[in-house]
């Protein structure tokens, strides 16, 4: 019993090396048939070059700058408003391309402090601007201008005595931030959130607030 | 080789024979127990489900323009709308409950002990499915609830990338992107959802249609007055509380209380005490933990006082999923300070657990010590089977 195992050992082993190369031929057949699943992120992938590759220039996206209200509009601190940045941005679809929209506030504070949204770096400003999707898993969260309606209606966080102001809050999961956070503007103070949440850059163009774009990057 | 091979053939076949896939070897027992007649009422809410999805189909329009809209019609234009749509989602609502119930019915009386272990996977796994369809099926209404619950639901696998060594293939984002269609929630994810939805009951009604033409068994095994009265409470219930429809999906803005289905509320309530990259994480290990409980769990005994680990486990288990469901409805959440007093509560509880099985095996010992003594009879006289063989 014991000799006849180990000779079939050997034949069985190299049956098995011999199955390797069939199974990998197999993965290979299985291959395509998930990649057909996964949409393509680019044009032309697979086509011979330059023939779906470039974007032309009427199929780029539109948006840009988008001029929001005059300083004077925000003297009052924590006054805030919502608006929707457009970006101009080149995604591949079957349209070819799109823009993308991110929901966004501008809000502002008692204080200065050193916000990194502007061309040259970061600026001493007491208006901050912030992209609303949350950097935990993509919900738009808002501005509470009271905190104590971020305790009543965001799961029962009270805030600590120093950060009783305008605060930010996402309904989904509770995450908190602290847009008058003098270290880390938009700082986590409560929730899930993995960061603070992406800055929009803007300038002020004879007195007239204009968004310019936003931090760069994904979710989180 | 040979022998892996031959063992495993035998113990597929052993848990062929006892496979159980709607409770249809316990006619008998349903008879008197309430309890089995679970599966029979999955199999009736499933079939339910896929007769008025059909039907569904012949109005919905998936596309995200005219989702919503087709929707309304479905529930106030269309004669009798309202009551394919309300059997649709109750019934869907029933199996989900049904596979619940079965599930923790099997856990606590322990039949998922040999030879139950395949009818356990499979039952976990019809869980995994069922709830996959929900919410598929629920971002077709396109609305509010079902927007951010997908957009929620895909953007937890992207942390998966932060995983070392295998998050380096991104096949988190990979994953998103195939669910999603593209880079964000639109048409793209519509499509592929109402593929999944509709494909994943189509596929494994093939699949269950084989298995009961293969074993010779017979489907129903309800008495038809029970199916009438299912029938009924599922007619009653879409005629007293009409499906919702929420409000149109908006992009840009979450309400403020945002929930999801009644089913993912506790996992959603979970989300919010843990890093994103758990809140993926943590579902994929229950899952697998779950599945694997069979295995884990070598004790001899079904009674739950034979097995008080496991036991204290599944009440955890169901403890938490009861009160998260409850604090996610009361919209109480302290993430500075509920985690600990969870993560205290969980493991004194394991520890109770843990304490009462060492306890538990020390007196079986003695038992069997003081028992085996006198006569010595060959090596233990109640463990003799050999084990997993």
């Amino acid at each position: 019993m014991e000799n006849r195992n180990k000779g079939l050992g050997r034949r069985k082993f190299l049956k098995a090396l011999a199955a390797l190369p069939v199974l990998g031929g197999l993965a290979a057949y299985g291959a395509p048939i998930l990649r057909f699943l996964k949409p393509n992120l680019e044009p032309g992938l697979g086509l011979p070059k330059g023939q779906l590759q470039n974007l032309a220039e009427m199929d780029l996206p539109t948006g840009g700058a988008l001029p929001l209200g005059s300083v004077q509009e925000f003297k009052e601190p924590w006054s805030f408003r919502y608006f929707v940045y457009t970006q101009a941005f080149a995604q591949y679809t079957p349209q070819r391309s799109k823009s993308a929209t991110i929901p966004a506030m501008a809000i502002k504070l008692p204080n200065k402090l050193s916000f990194p949204g502007f061309q040259q770096g970061k600026v001493e400003t007491d208006i901050v601007m912030f992209s609303r999707i949350c950097p935990h898993l993509g919900c738009i969260f808002n501005f509470v201008p009271n905190h104590k309606e971020v305790t009543a209606g965001y799961g029962g966080y009270t805030p600590p005595p120093e950060r009783q102001h305008g605060l930010m809050a996402c309904p989904c999961h509770l995450s908190i931030y602290d847009p008058a956070d003098a270290k880390v503007p938009g700082r986590v103070i409560s929730g899930p959130a993995p960061r603070e949440p992406r800055y929009m850059s803007y300038e002020i163009r004879d007195g007239i607030l204009v968004v310019t774009g936003a931090e760069p990057g994904g979710i989180a | 080789m040979n022998q892996l091979g031959d063992r495993l053939r035998e113990w597929f076949r052993e848990r062929k024979q006892k496979l159980d896939l709607f409770d249809e070897t316990y006619v008998d027992v349903a008879q008197t127990n309430p309890l089995y007649t679970l599966g029979q009422i999955v199999y009736f809410s499933w079939i339910v489900v896929i007769v008025t999805g059909v039907w569904l189909m012949f109005w919905y329009e998936p596309t995200e323009a005219a989702a919503y809209n087709s929707i309304i019609r479905i529930q106030h234009e269309v004669p009798f709308g309202w009551l394919i749509r309300g059997a649709h989602k109750y019934a869907a609502d029933l199996l989900i409950l049904g596979i619940l119930l079965r599930l923790y019915r099997m856990y606590f009386l322990a039949e998922y002990k040999r030879p139950g272990e395949l009818s356990w996977i499979i039952l976990f796994l019809s869980l995994v499915l069922g709830m996959i369809s929900g919410i598929t099926g629920y971002l077709l209404i396109w609305n509010q609830r079902a927007f951010w619950a997908a957009k929620v639901v895909l953007t937890t696998s992207i942390y998966l990338d932060e995983l070392p060594i295998i998050g380096a293939t991104k096949f988190g984002t990979a994953i998103a992107y195939i669910f999603l269609g593209g880079p964000a929630i639109g048409q793209g994810t519509l499509t592929r959802f109402y593929a999944i939805h509709f494909g994943i009951s189509a596929l494994c009604l093939v699949a269950v249609e084989l298995y009961y033409i293969f074993t010779r068994r017979r489907r129903f095994l309800m008495s038809p007055a029970m199916i009438l009265v299912l029938l009924a409470m599922i007619v009653a219930t879409s005629y007293i509380f009409p499906a919702e429809l929420g409000r149109r999906a908006d992009p840009n803005r979450t309400p403020l209380p945002i929930l999801s289905d009644w089913y993912f509320l506790a996992l959603y309530q979970y989300v919010k005490y843990t890093p994103p990259l758990w809140a993926g994480l943590g579902p994929g290990l229950l899952i697998n933990y779950g599945m694997l409980i069979p295995f884990l769990d070598r004790t001899k005994g079904r009674k739950l006082s034979e097995r008080p680990f496991f036991a204290t486990v599944g009440f955890v288990a169901l403890t938490w999923y009861l009160l998260f469901t409850a604090l996610i409805i009361w919209n109480v959440a302290v993430i500075d300070q509920d985690p600990h007093l969870i993560m205290l509560a969980t493991l004194g509880a394991m520890i109770v657990g843990l304490i009462l099985e060492v306890r538990y095996r020390r007196r079986q010992r003695a038992a069997e010590a003081a028992q085996s003594k006198p006569l010595r009879p060959p090596a233990g006289g109640r463990a003799a089977p050999s084990p997993g063989a």
